[in-house]
């Protein structure tokens, strides 16, 4: 009975997150047709979301381009393909470890960073205080959340993929010493277009739903600072859910 | 009737307590609330409140902590929207409005929160100007006048630049007065405007009540514990106690009245005043 009970519960809780989630959804579409979003503060969040990011995003995606080298490497030296190794490690990245990886650091460092600075709004009255302004919190302060990551999150993963094949370009010829103008051959005659495309894909609908269920949790917070520290927590563990549900999906269309 | 000479001659933290408000008569009715009932789980904060305000008056509301007052406060605002009851403020029924007619209600309505709720990743100037600004109807210049003249009447001139958090308190208060009077709302709701401050600052806080009531013919319902303070302001009280309107009435209602609890309460509240 108390099993029945727990599942019960469960199964409540998931379907209110996945409603909370849908209906904070509808409101952003319907602030944006037609646009009635706060376009000062979308500007500000762009840099904020972007510009702050890049170093971090550049980082990654470079180590993440030569551990894809490396890994491949060895067999690469086994058989002498050293042709294959662009083409390995730039399917690899652009189709699936950049966006991913890129995505999963940037719900940790803005998605995070949204919920916490939505949940203290909240728990401070600053939200209650805007709309007894007579400003809506959705057009202020969501849709030009929303507009930001998206966008942002498939700028800083095109900006990702490429740092992340110079970082296997510099890896194979530092390390398994193969040109990298036989690496970067190997890229661009694997024809792998439709893989970096369906990467940025991939990106901006991360982006989206980082965004969502970000401000979903923050605006949605009780309890004081308790509170916004699990609503944090929520958000991270959510959209690291929400980022693969997304690439099973995209990744199965697309296939 | 004694008249005041003029609103700078009562000093910083002092009551003016001989003063009797030279008001205009009282208008229409603007606020009428009917059966107020508000749940949250399985606690009722208010059970069937009523309460009618006229234009220009001022009404203290009062009762023990945790009674449901700034509850009120918000079912009155629409930020909170009630099991049960009926609102109508500046002759519009507040739950019956659409998103539109709601924010543009706002507009004519200010509300100063309690916990000062300014917004700490922007300047007070940028905090008193915002809702000017959001509404798009003015030049800047225009705003940065108003702006100025808002912060000159809550005795803040020169703090524009500063940050929130490099406030005090009394301060944060009286910010929250500029920014909830700088679209010059018909009707304003402040929430425990002198809560957690010092006797003096209290009084300034009442003193600017006052002012702010009595240059615009503004409505103003003042939750407060300091009964005492809210003398020289209030017209009238009302006495939320367990969830329900105990009392509504002046001060000599209040002392004539027979029922213990609205005794008791109005002594405890004018304790400081000998």
């Amino acid at each position: 009975m108390k099993l029945l009970a727990m599942i019960g519960r469960t199964c409540l809780g998931a379907a209110e997150t996945v409603g909370g989630i849908t209906i904070v959804f509808a409101r952003i579409l319907r602030a944006m047709f037609p646009p009635r979003f706060d376009r000062d503060e979308t500007w500000l969040n762009l840099y904020k979301v972007g510009v702050k990011s890049y170093p971090i995003v550049i980082m990654t995606a470079m180590f993440t381009g030569a551990i894809m080298v490396i890994q491949s490497g060895q067999y690469v030296k086994q058989t002498g393909a050293t042709g294959l190794l662009g083409w390995g490690a730039g399917y690899a990245v652009l189709a699936e470890i950049g966006p991913v990886l890129i995505g999963l650091m940037f719900s940790g460092r803005v998605g995070a960073n949204n919920t916490a600075e939505l949940g203290t709004m909240k728990v401070t009255e600053q939200l209650d205080a805007l709309r007894a302004l007579a400003i809506d919190p959705i057009n202020h302060l969501v849709v030009p959340r929303f507009l930001s990551m998206m966008v942002m999150l498939l700028l800083l993963t095109a900006l990702g993929d490429l740092f992340a094949l110079i970082g296997g370009a510099l890896t194979s010829e530092l390390i398994l010493e193969v040109d990298y103008r036989v690496f970067f051959h190997g890229v661009f005659e694997g024809h792998l277009l439709d893989e970096y495309f369906t990467g940025l894909c991939k990106a901006a609908s991360f982006g989206a739903s980082i965004s969502v269920i970000s401000c979903f949790y923050g605006l949605n917070v009780s309890g004081g600072a308790t509170g916004v520290g699990r609503a944090v927590n929520q958000c991270v563990v959510t959209s690291a859910i929400g980022i693969f549900v997304w690439d099973y999906l995209i990744t199965y269309l697309a296939n | 009737m004694k008249r005041r000479e003029s609103q700078e001659t009562v000093p910083y933290g002092e009551i003016d307590t001989t003063a009797i408000l030279d008001r205009k008569p009282l208008g229409d009715v603007v606020l009428e609330v009917h059966g107020l009932t508000h749940w949250f789980g399985d606690v009722c904060v208010l059970d069937g409140v009523d309460l009618t305000m006229r234009e220009g008056e001022v009404v203290g509301l009062i009762g023990p902590g945790g009674v449901g007052k700034s509850v009120f406060v918000k079912l009155c605002c629409g930020l909170l929207v009630p099991d049960a009851g009926e609102i109508h403020i500046l002759g519009k029924d507040l739950l019956a409005l659409d998103d539109k007619e709601r924010q543009e209600l706002r507009t004519r309505v200010g509300l100063v929160f309690q916990n000062y709720a300014l917004f700490d990743f922007m300047t007070v100037g940028d905090n008193v100007a915002f809702p000017m600004r959001q509404r798009g109807q003015a030049s800047e210049a225009e705003i940065a006048a108003k702006v100025q003249e808002r912060l000159s009447e809550v005795d803040l001139p020169k703090v524009q630049h500063l940050m929130p958090n490099e406030l005090s308190g009394g301060m944060k208060k009286r910010v929250g007065l500029a920014r909830a009077n700088i679209n010059d709302p018909e009707f304003i709701f402040f929430d425990d405007p002198t809560a957690g401050l010092d006797p003096v600052t209290s009084s300034k806080i009442f003193n600017l009540v006052r002012r702010t009531q009595e240059q615009r013919n503004s409505t103003c319902l003042v939750i407060s514990h300091d009964i005492d303070r809210m003398r020289p302001v209030c017209d009238r009280y009302v006495l939320l106690y367990d969830a329900r309107v105990r009392f509504q009435g002046t001060e000599q209602d209040a002392m004539a009245s027979s029922d213990p609890i609205v005794h008791e309460f109005f002594r405890a509240g004018m304790v400081g005043r000998a």
